[in-house]
């Protein structure tokens, strides 16, 4: 139905107006839902025509029915993105034309959206054509839009070209832009020319267009129509505000001299907040800073606040609303706008806008009351992000200072005074729905954190002034009497749901880490507090034992403990964290140690936690929960005091007074030894005496025993101990310790065999191992020689335990140490047999086979650097048997269920199994990267690449490529666990994309390290790696295409290379053969050349991966140069417009051409044809897909 | 133990006992479990508490391995569940009647004849087919607290 329209002849006015009238109908009947296929299909046609400008201008001038405007608007766009590089300059710069004048001819129409869209189509064909237009060209546009601004026609054209402006702002702003199908360099250039020549003239439009209607508004009301201008133009001088601005823009070598002065002010670098922090630069200082135009703004809203403070309304309004996010906004002004040796041009301009939202904020009670008689809130937020802004950009001192020159009080204190307000208001509603104050909260909350979070820990701790640090205190007193309150008033809420863990201790986490930052800036009142809270609540329990129930105070100690653990010390996130600066020199003048504040307190939480080990107290008092409070605590406390490293018995006097104190106190030759001896007491109670607590029990494995066993010298401690050894003892021969689940059966394991880095002598702690480890050992061995062993091994009291010890020995491989090396190697030595023999015998039970697997491929992981090369053979021989039997097991066999539910339960442990015999595989690569076996016999040595070829070659047949896609997942919603069958969703997808993942990486990493050894596949075998090749460069996974096209680039890299100095290269796999029926088929080179054309001309793809793409390409064309020449021809022949041809053709001529590019493989000549590359798809590409 | 497990006791064969107590906290996803008298494989475990300063509990999510209904149970995660001895034995398909009915060959010789196909039509299509082509086919049957199941097939080559 849609006519071609030759170019250049003028379709005839009947046509056009019968066309429209089509558009019009199928645009009304979506509307109707009458036949809406048909309709969309009009209108799809109408979106995919060739060059249906005309058309479209006739119905945007036209049509009476908005949303053919609408569509054909829409049609502009998609056209002209389409055709673009086929257009003249006329052609171009006439549609943008058309679309500006349309915008401000019909600025005051009623549809909105329409005068949106066309404004949005100006902006984007106007950023299309940005790079090719001269500077006149954009001048005349943008004249035009500054004539509109000016108010010169009127509001609503002022109107119309505010709007134009956001439309364009947002277009070429990185993360607001649309694709366009174009390269990232090229967003790059617009970016960087708009904000360099651009955007300040833009904002001072804006502000000039505001500034003039301020006025007209602030005599009548908002009800006058410049209310709309002055709202628009407030809204894009945010915007431009938000604008990313990138440092450095002025300077010549813009990108390479990262170390300039300009580039951040020192402050604002490291501290973390959500604050978007403004730095636009010196050059916008005339137009933000000098010109007073911060004190208009907030007079401006001043007026207005004033002039409205009857009507409620009026704070939601959208003028009220912007004018406060800009002034917010000016409060996060940084960097070099400021002159850098004047420190009061910065004061100043935070002082002006502060004497603004003093008004919005102060005083606190009042405005909590007001709000909860019903004003709007959403003023004292914006206030409160205003504190956040300006604790973003000033240090604390600063900050503090800014209000003492209009109040009686700083600003910390007026801080601290807003946020009790708000936690009170908190404390006398306890409801679960966010209120006003739960949002204020937050953001007060991450204003302390921008304030006191430490830039640089070497730096000191950050220093509050007197009052500041009286304000932190009495706040802090406050939180914690609100989160004790509200702890004893959930103690008796049921708790359900099995994230429990997660929503006591990590989520409540960021809200602690803020507490902990308030809390030690006054540790000299803080801490002394905590104690005492602490020890009230112990005092009750004891009283109160077997008169009333302890589970309110038991939830306040469980937040008390939180809370202190906090306070005390810092997460260990894979280090030693240091004392808090704070705590280490606000103590200075304390000298005796019994009465350190911190001693004491750390003290009376052990010897709390010790009462644990008697078991009357441990049945009325310890609950799991506490006890895990307990378990935590001890964990992260010991982490920073226990047993320091640093700390010898000579160098004591070169520490800081407070922290000398406390490191002694915990140190080696104190109380460290007998603490550590209490904290692997209370953890045995933990793993022994709470049967199926398995929350409590892996934070004791996780987070404390592994964490202890992380540093040698608590490990040398710990070896002595009677306790620990009492530990390893009953680790092999205590039945509650066959009980542990999985995961922390593992991880003791783990950590019972890492503590022998303790031991001194390498002999002993290998012996300690074997000790450690001899029943697990011993008992497969037994069990395989069992001759009933088929009758009994499927029974769940031998399954149990042989799971269990699977577990533990897989854990004790995951423990793999230069020192205890031997005795694990040992270890996996004498399980090998017992492995085959068991596999055989639980091939239909898939939980053992998997436990199986994973015992052999950590194992292997761990021991595979160390081996010599007769063991290195031993391990080789035995893991290929291994496969070779889980593939006659596995291979052809179907499982039979009635329940879905079942079938899909045994696919899955299908991937897991597969993915782990690819991680054995895996692992036997890195053998050939780091090796440090003592034998350089090199005859005996094993080929590597060989071996695992052989192992792909096994595994291959039970990887079908329905395998490696992405399952459709239909699920059973009528689930009554519905979130959890999500998670189980989720699980299974990651788990399958991390099988696809572990199955790429392997074979590109083959490919890429032995390229020689695929050319001696053979065919068959050969086959198989292409197809999955071919099959991967599809795939969704970006990443999955990039591992493809690397190895790509590695075969045909080695086929050239090997070819011109006269080797075979690939040999038979890359010439063409005849195939069944006697068609040639072309060698796999020439196959993938064409698959690749195919895919960077005409196929939708990440652009992440054209610079892959093109390092695949390179060599490819290099070995078939004569099929490269072919296939350019025959594309350029296909062409069917003249112009095209010769562009496709000089186009092809500059990708082997340009840039100096030679034959030889070496880096200079993969970037330069990675370069050709991009300029060729950006020539080409967009007509090439089209016609 | 009610009366109705007893029953199930004495029908069963001689010498193996059907199920094992085990503690609930140690029996995981995809492991075995007993409820409400039937064998099942857990599918789902979850842990919660009874009330916050309260003792784990577990609630399990499990499959009927015969008739792949779905049951739940909730146990105090030290107290022991019962867990079926679930056995599994591979025989060589050696002929199909008519009725849908198989005949296996034993490891001492025999034949058994006790067990059906599955009713899935298509995979039911497929072994006959398969069977029909000579192609050796191997059965595994899964077998606890006295019922029997046919639960895999695996084709070993031709003939």
């Amino acid at each position: 139905m849609m006519q071609q329209q030759p170019h250049g002849v003028a379709p005839d006015l009947a046509q056009l107006q019968s066309t429209m009238h089509a558009i019009e109908l199928a645009c009304s009947s979506i509307q109707m839902h009458t036949n809406s296929a048909a309709a969309e299909a009009t209108l799809l046609s109408l979106n995919q025509s060739t060059r249906p400008y005309k058309l479209c201008q006739f119905i945007l001038d036209n049509s009476q029915v908005a949303n053919a405007r609408f569509q054909a608007a829409s049609a502009i766009r998609d056209a002209a993105m389409r055709e673009w590089s086929s257009l003249t300059g006329d052609d171009k710069k006439g549609l943008i034309g058309f679309c500006l004048c349309y915008v401000m001819q019909r600025a005051s129409s009623p549809e909105g959206y329409v005068q949106a869209k066309v404004s949005s189509v100006a902006a984007q064909l106007m950023k299309r054509g940005w790079l090719e237009f001269t500077v006149a060209e954009k001048e005349t546009f943008l004249h035009q839009v500054n004539q509109a601004i000016i108010g010169i026609h009127g509001i609503d054209v002022q109107f119309s070209g505010i709007n134009f402006l956001e439309s364009l702002v947002s277009e070429f702003s990185p993360s607001t832009s649309s694709a366009m199908g174009l390269p990232r360099e090229f967003h790059e250039q617009c970016r960087k020319s708009l904000e360099l020549h651009y955007l300040k003239t833009f904002y001072c439009w804006a502000k000039d267009a505001a500034v003039s209607v301020s006025a007209r508004i602030s005599e009548s009301g908002t009800k006058v129509p410049e209310v709309k201008v002055c709202t628009g133009s407030l809204r894009l001088m945010l915007q431009i505000l938000n604008w990313e601005f990138q440092p450095n823009v002025t300077s010549a070598k813009a990108g390479i001299n990262v170390f300039s002065p300009g580039v951040r002010s020192d402050l604002t670098a490291s501290k973390r907040s959500d604050c978007n922090v403004a730095q636009p630069g010196a050059a916008w200082r005339d137009a933000l800073i000098s010109s007073g135009h911060v004190g208009w703004i907030v007079s401006f809203y001043a007026a207005l606040r004033e002039k409205f403070s009857t009507g409620r309304y009026w704070l939601d309004c959208p003028v009220a609303v912007s004018a406060r996010k800009l002034i917010v906004q000016f409060c996060s002004l940084a960097g070099t706008v400021f002159l850098s040796g004047d420190e009061h041009m910065q004061q100043n301009h935070l002082l002006q806008l502060l004497s603004g939202i003093i008004h919005w904020i102060d005083p606190p009670d009042a405005i909590a009351q007001a709000i909860e008689s019903g004003r709007s809130e959403s003023e004292v937020l914006d206030g409160c992000r205003a504190l956040l802004a300006i604790a973003t950009v000033v240090n604390p001192i600063l900050f503090d200072h800014l209000l003492k020159s209009i109040r009686p009080f700083g600003t910390l204190t007026l801080l601290s005074n807003l946020m009790s307000e708000v936690i009170k208001v908190q404390m006398t509603k306890r409801s679960d729905d966010e209120t006003w104050s739960w949002e204020a909260r937050d953001i007060l909350l991450d204003t302390w954190t921008a304030l006191l979070m430490p830039v640089d820990t070497s730096a000191g701790n950050t220093m509050l002034p007197l009052d500041g640090i009286n304000a932190a205190a009495n706040l802090f007193a406050l939180i914690a009497e609100s989160e004790l309150k509200s702890a004893s008033a959930s103690a008796l809420d049921e708790d359900d749901g099995d994230d429990y863990l997660q929503a006591s201790i990590s989520s409540m986490d960021e809200r602690l880490i803020s507490y902990a930052l308030i809390g030690r800036a006054a540790v000299n009142v803080t801490i002394p507090l905590l104690t005492r809270l602490f020890s009230e609540r112990v005092a009750l329990l004891h009283q109160g034992r077997g008169i009333m129930d302890p589970t309110p105070t038991l939830e306040e100690l469980y937040s008390l403990l939180l809370i202190i653990g906090h306070i005390l010390a810092d997460e260990p996130e894979g280090e030693t964290p240091l004392i808090p600066n704070s705590i280490q020199s606000d103590f200075a003048d304390t000298v005796e140690t019994q009465n350190h504040p911190v001693v004491i307190l750390s003290v009376s939480i052990i010897k709390f936690a010790e009462q644990s080990l008697n078991p009357e107290m441990r049945a009325a008092v310890f609950s799991p929960r506490l006890m895990e409070a307990v378990i935590w605590f001890l964990a992260r406390w010991s982490c920073t005091y226990l047993l320091s490293e640093e700390i010898g018995e000579s160098d004591l006097h070169l520490l800081q007074n407070s922290r000398k104190t406390l490191l002694s106190f915990f140190g080696e030759y104190n109380q460290g030894k007998s603490i550590l001896d209490i904290i692997v007491r209370v953890s045995v109670t933990t793993l022994l005496s709470y049967p199926g607590e398995k929350n409590l029990q892996a934070l004791t494995c996780f987070q404390l025993l592994h964490a202890l066993v992380r540093r040698r010298h608590i490990c040398s401690s710990l070896v002595l101990l009677d306790s620990w050894r009492a530990l390893a003892r009953a680790f092999t021969n205590e039945e509650a310790l066959f009980l542990l689940n999985s995961v922390n059966q593992r991880s003791l394991a783990q950590t019972l065999v890492l503590s022998a880095s303790g031991i001194k002598n390498s002999e002993s702690a290998n012996q300690y191992v074997r000790d450690l480890m001899g029943h697990a050992t011993k008992y497969l061995i037994e069990l395989s020689n069992k001759s009933d062993l088929k009758i009994i091994s499927q029974r769940p009291d031998v399954i149990l335990p042989l799971s269990c010890l699977l577990e533990r020995l897989r854990g004790a491989a995951r423990a793999s140490e230069p020192r205890t090396q031997r005795a694990l190697c040992e270890m996996g030595f004498s399980i090998m047999t017992p492995v085959l023999v068991l596999l055989e015998v639980y091939k239909n039970e898939s939980t053992v086979i998997y436990m199986l697997l994973k015992c052999v491929v950590d194992w292997v992981d761990g021991q595979i650097a160390y081996l010599e090369s007769r063991e290195t053979a031993a391990v080789v021989e035995f893991s290929i048997r291994l496969l070779q039997l889980y593939s006659s097991h596995n291979i052809g066999k179907i499982s039979i269920s009635l329940s879905s539910n079942l079938i899909s339960e045994a696919n899955t442990e299908k991937y897991k199994d597969l993915r782990a015999l690819l991680q054995l595989l895996s692992s036997f690569c890195s053998k050939d990267l780091v090796d440090f076996s003592l034998d350089s016999d090199e005859s005996q040595s094993t080929n590597i690449a060989q071996v695992v070829y052989l192992g792909m070659h096994i595994v291959n047949p039970l990887i079908s490529l329905e395998l490696l896609k992405y399952p459709k997942l239909c699920h059973d919603v009528s689930s009554n666990n519905f979130i959890q069958k999500h998670i189980d969703v989720l699980a299974s997808l990651k788990l399958i994309s991390s099988f696809i993942w572990q199955y790429f990486a392997l074979l590109s990493h083959m490919l890429e390290v032995y390229p020689e050894t695929v050319g001696r596949l053979d065919s068959e075998a050969f086959l198989h790696v292409l197809g999955t090749l071919d099959f991967g460069l599809h795939h969704q996974d970006t990443e999955i295409v990039n591992m493809c096209l690397r190895s790509l680039k590695a075969l045909a890299a080695y086929h050239y290379k090997e070819t011109t100095s006269g080797n075979l290269g690939l040999g038979s796999h890359a010439t063409p053969v005849k195939d069944p029926r006697g068609d040639m088929q072309d060698g796999v080179l020439s196959r993938f050349l064409r698959l690749l054309l195919q895919l960077l001309l005409f196929e939708d793809y990440s652009p992440d991966l054209v610079s892959p793409a093109a390092d695949a390409l390179f060599p490819l064309i290099l070995c078939e140069q004569g099929l490269y020449q072919k296939l350019a021809n025959e594309l350029i022949e296909r062409q069917v417009n003249p112009s095209f041809k010769s562009r496709l053709s000089s186009a092809f001529h500059m990708v082997t051409n340009a840039n100096q590019l030679s034959c030889n493989l070496d880096r200079m000549n993969y970037q330069r044809f990675r370069k050709n590359v991009n300029a060729f798809l950006v020539e080409v590409r967009g007509f090439l897909r089209t016609v | 133990m009610s009366d109705e497990e007893h029953q199930f006791e004495s029908k069963a064969d001689a010498g193996a006992s059907k199920t094992y107590p085990q503690q609930a906290g140690t029996i995981r996803k995809n492991g075995y479990i007993v409820i409400k008298n039937r064998p099942c494989k857990v599918v789902e475990v979850s842990t919660s508490k009874t009330g916050k300063h309260g003792h784990a509990k577990c609630h399990f999510v499990a499959i009927d391995i015969f008739n792949g209904k779905k049951l739940e149970d909730i146990v105090p995660s030290s107290h022991n569940c019962d867990v079926p001895h679930v056995n599994r034995v591979d025989y060589q398909l050696i002929d199909i009647s008519e009725d849908g009915f198989v005949s296996l060959l034993t490891d001492n010789g025999n034949t058994k004849d006790d067990l059906r196909l599955p009713s899935d039509e298509a995979l039911l299509t497929q072994i006959k087919d398969g069977f029909g082509e000579g192609k050796d086919l191997v059965v595994s049957v899964m077998a606890a607290m006295g019922e029997e199941q046919i639960c895999a097939l695996k084709d070993v080559g031709p003939k």
